[in-house]
């Protein structure tokens, strides 16, 4: 599904990722482990379309070169960023704007956009799954939103548009144990056949709740080890350092 | 341009038979005006803009002279569907239409003949010059306790083949006690390169409410300017809101005097503009009596070279003790040349007051734009998006329901 080789990025001539490699198949849950600054984020960023960094190397979804597909090409494709921290749109209801977002999706594909009663179900439907606060559906997106309601609303967005690929950067950030698990849920309930996930975290503790196939440690731009889930527990014993 | 203005006054004056007063009137303001010419910038409401070189370079030569004896067509005039609405239609300046449809004929009175005393205001040379051309005189009555059951439009319509000419147009109303009128102002030109100048007087009695929406949408190549003059006593409310996009250049003024005590002035407006446009809102704010409110919220959406002007004045005199005033601005600019000036002009002479001030201008955040496409929006969306909701709060400002769905409609608000 996903084919990184040899990426690397620059930001301001500064090196973030070197030779950067990763494969991933229909159904597998890839982890990306790593310090801060090990280029996690500009990995997800770069994944889903955000200009201003200096790109070499080739990355294929599902055989389309992904650099030639502008942003909002990159999601009617079906690559999802979970964001790490989420925007606040002031003036913009979250419902407007997620039943925006799904239907310029499916119109991109072709498919039948969603009215407001079809969609007001499966948003509610959604919204229930995942113990999302309803009365924050006509609020203004993430506008007053806690940590915790924000990144729960990525995860709403993510189980509406149904993404191939979903990249999950840092969702366990600032999730207190309840969150953390009906986030969990969200991600495991979309855990199909032909549903990919790159999950980016620094602990291992959201791993313990979406159990991954593959384990990745980033470091200095690179992929320095790769291995099954018992790797994450390595790590969280030994810590990041004394990995090799 | 002087000769031209001499010889067009005296047209004017011999069109109609004034009487020595109504002449009187017209000739103290015909010199006031050729004392003062247009504003410039050595004033301090046109900081930002000198008149006579906006007029020169949109327009050229003026003329002044206004026909009004000529019938002008009107049933070509677009008329809102939106909404049931009275209506007041205006071509080059002359009223063709008084129609109060909607309501109780015996509770609003029109005047349209010369009766009362001419107020003898000399606010700034533009109304000299108003005073000096416009037609006769034209008063609107709201008996007390009479709330009007529906809006009442204005049409501002030109002729088409009426180019290079100044149009003036003055209307005043009085709303006795507890009266109310929603008044919305439609500018729809049918010709380019002329100077509107518009005055209005409001007198708002106790507990009278004022609506006035002014929508300037439609794109033209004109010259406007507009002055509200609003009185108001004990618990009266005036709204105002502009919504400043389609002209070429465009200052709105607003005068309130809070004259009784829990009288409230709210300006709120929005400049939405393109090009090389050109557009100002002046506010004065006089608390002139103690337990007084103002609120203005004004909001800027500037692409390529235009410029938008917001000078609010909020004035508190000794005597208004207990004033509550309170004005904020914020520009999004979506282009390296457009530029938004804000000039806010506190002057308190009061000492228990609560009055603020704030401005904020900045491009679009890219991390937005970014967030709204990895959602499948394009940039064309996201950007229209994020535009719509840095006017909503401005919007929302707008408490009269059936206009505020009409201003949305007017702006592409979807909800």
């Amino acid at each position: 599904m996903l084919k990184i080789s040899n990426l690397s990025a620059k930001i301001e001539n500064k090196s973030i990722l070197q030779d950067f490699k990763l494969e991933i198949n229909p159904g597998e849950v890839h982890a990306i482990m790593g310090p801060n600054g090990s280029g996690k984020s500009t990995l997800s960023n770069i994944l889903s379309g955000k200009k201003g960094y200096d790109v070499k190397g080739e990355v294929l979804f599902e055989n389309i070169d992904l650099f030639s597909l502008e942003t909002e090409e990159r999601a009617h494709k079906g690559i999802f960023l979970a964001f790490q921290y989420p925007l606040e749109i002031p003036g913009v209801n979250t419902n407007v704007f997620l039943k925006t977002s799904l239907n310029a999706i499916k119109k991109a594909r072709g498919e039948k956009e969603l009215d407001a009663i079809q969609f007001l179900k499966l948003v509610k439907e959604k919204a229930k799954e995942l113990k999302f606060d309803e009365e924050k559906l006509g609020r203004q997106l993430n506008v007053g939103f806690s940590g915790g309601e924000k990144k729960k609303n990525e995860i709403l967005q993510m189980s509406i548009l149904n993404p191939k690929l979903s990249i999950l950067d840092e969702t366990d950030s600032g999730l207190d144990i309840d969150a953390l698990k009906t986030v969990a849920d969200g991600v495991n309930a979309l855990r199909k056949k032909n549903n990919s996930f790159l999950i980016i975290t620094h602990y291992q503790r959201l791993l313990e709740y979406i159990k991954p196939d593959f384990v990745h440690v980033l470091m200095n731009g690179k992929i320095i080890k790769s291995g099954g889930p018992e790797l994450a527990l390595e790590l969280e014993k030994k810590g990041y350092e004394n990995i090799n | 341009m002087e000769e031209q203005l001499k010889i067009d006054f005296e047209k004017n004056l011999k069109d109609f038979s004034y009487s020595d007063q109504e002449k009187k009137f017209k000739e103290t303001n015909f010199k006031e005006f050729l004392k003062q010419g247009f504003p410039n910038r050595k004033l301090e409401n046109w900081k930002f803009s000198d008149l006579n070189q906006i007029i020169q370079s949109n327009i050229g030569e003026l003329t002044f002279y206004n026909d009004y004896k000529k019938e002008n067509q009107i049933d070509k005039i677009e008329l809102i569907s939106e909404l049931e609405h009275n209506k007041i239609i205006i071509v080059d300046g002359k009223i063709e239409k008084i129609d109060f449809k909607f309501e109780d004929q015996d509770k609003i009175e029109v005047l349209v003949e010369q009766g009362e005393e001419n107020i003898r205001e000399n606010i700034n040379s533009l109304i000299n010059l108003n005073n000096a051309f416009s037609n006769k005189f034209c008063k609107i009555i709201i008996k007390k306790n009479y709330s009007l059951k529906k809006p009442l439009v204005i049409y501002h319509s030109t002729n088409k083949n009426t180019q290079f000419k100044n149009t003036n147009l003055r209307i005043d109303f009085k709303l006795n006690e507890n009266a109310c009128l929603r008044l919305i102002d439609i500018f729809k030109d049918n010709s380019e390169k002329n100077f509107l100048n518009i005055y209005y007087n409001f007198e708002i009695d106790k507990s009278s409410i004022l609506k006035n929406y002014k929508i300037d949408k439609s794109i033209n190549n004109n010259v406007k300017y507009s002055y509200n003059n609003v009185k108001q006593q004990v618990n009266s409310i005036s709204e105002t809101f502009i919504l400043s996009s389609g002209s070429k250049f465009f200052k709105n003024e607003i005068n309130c005097d809070l004259l009784g005590q829990h009288s409230s002035a709210f300006v709120n407006g929005i400049f939405d503009l393109d090009d090389e446009n050109h557009h100002e809102i002046k506010s004065n704010i006089n608390h002139l009596v103690e337990n007084t409110k103002s609120y203005q919220l004004v909001k800027s959406v500037l692409e390529k070279k235009s410029k938008a002007v917001y000078q609010g004045k909020i004035f508190v005199s000794s005597e208004a003790q207990k004033t509550d005033g309170y004005q904020l601005s914020n520009a999004i600019l979506l282009s390296e040349n457009s530029e938004f000036n804000a000039k806010p002009e506190l002057e308190i002479y009061a000492d228990d007051v609560k009055c603020s001030h704030g401005s904020s201008s900045g491009s679009l955040d890219e991390n937005s734009i970014f967030y709204l496409m990895s959602r499948g929006l394009n940039y064309k969306e996201a950007k229209k998006l994020l535009i719509n909701g840095f006017l909503l709060d401005v919007i929302e400002k707008i408490t009269d329901e059936e206009i505020k769905n009409l201003i949305k409609n007017l702006l592409g608000v979807k909800e």
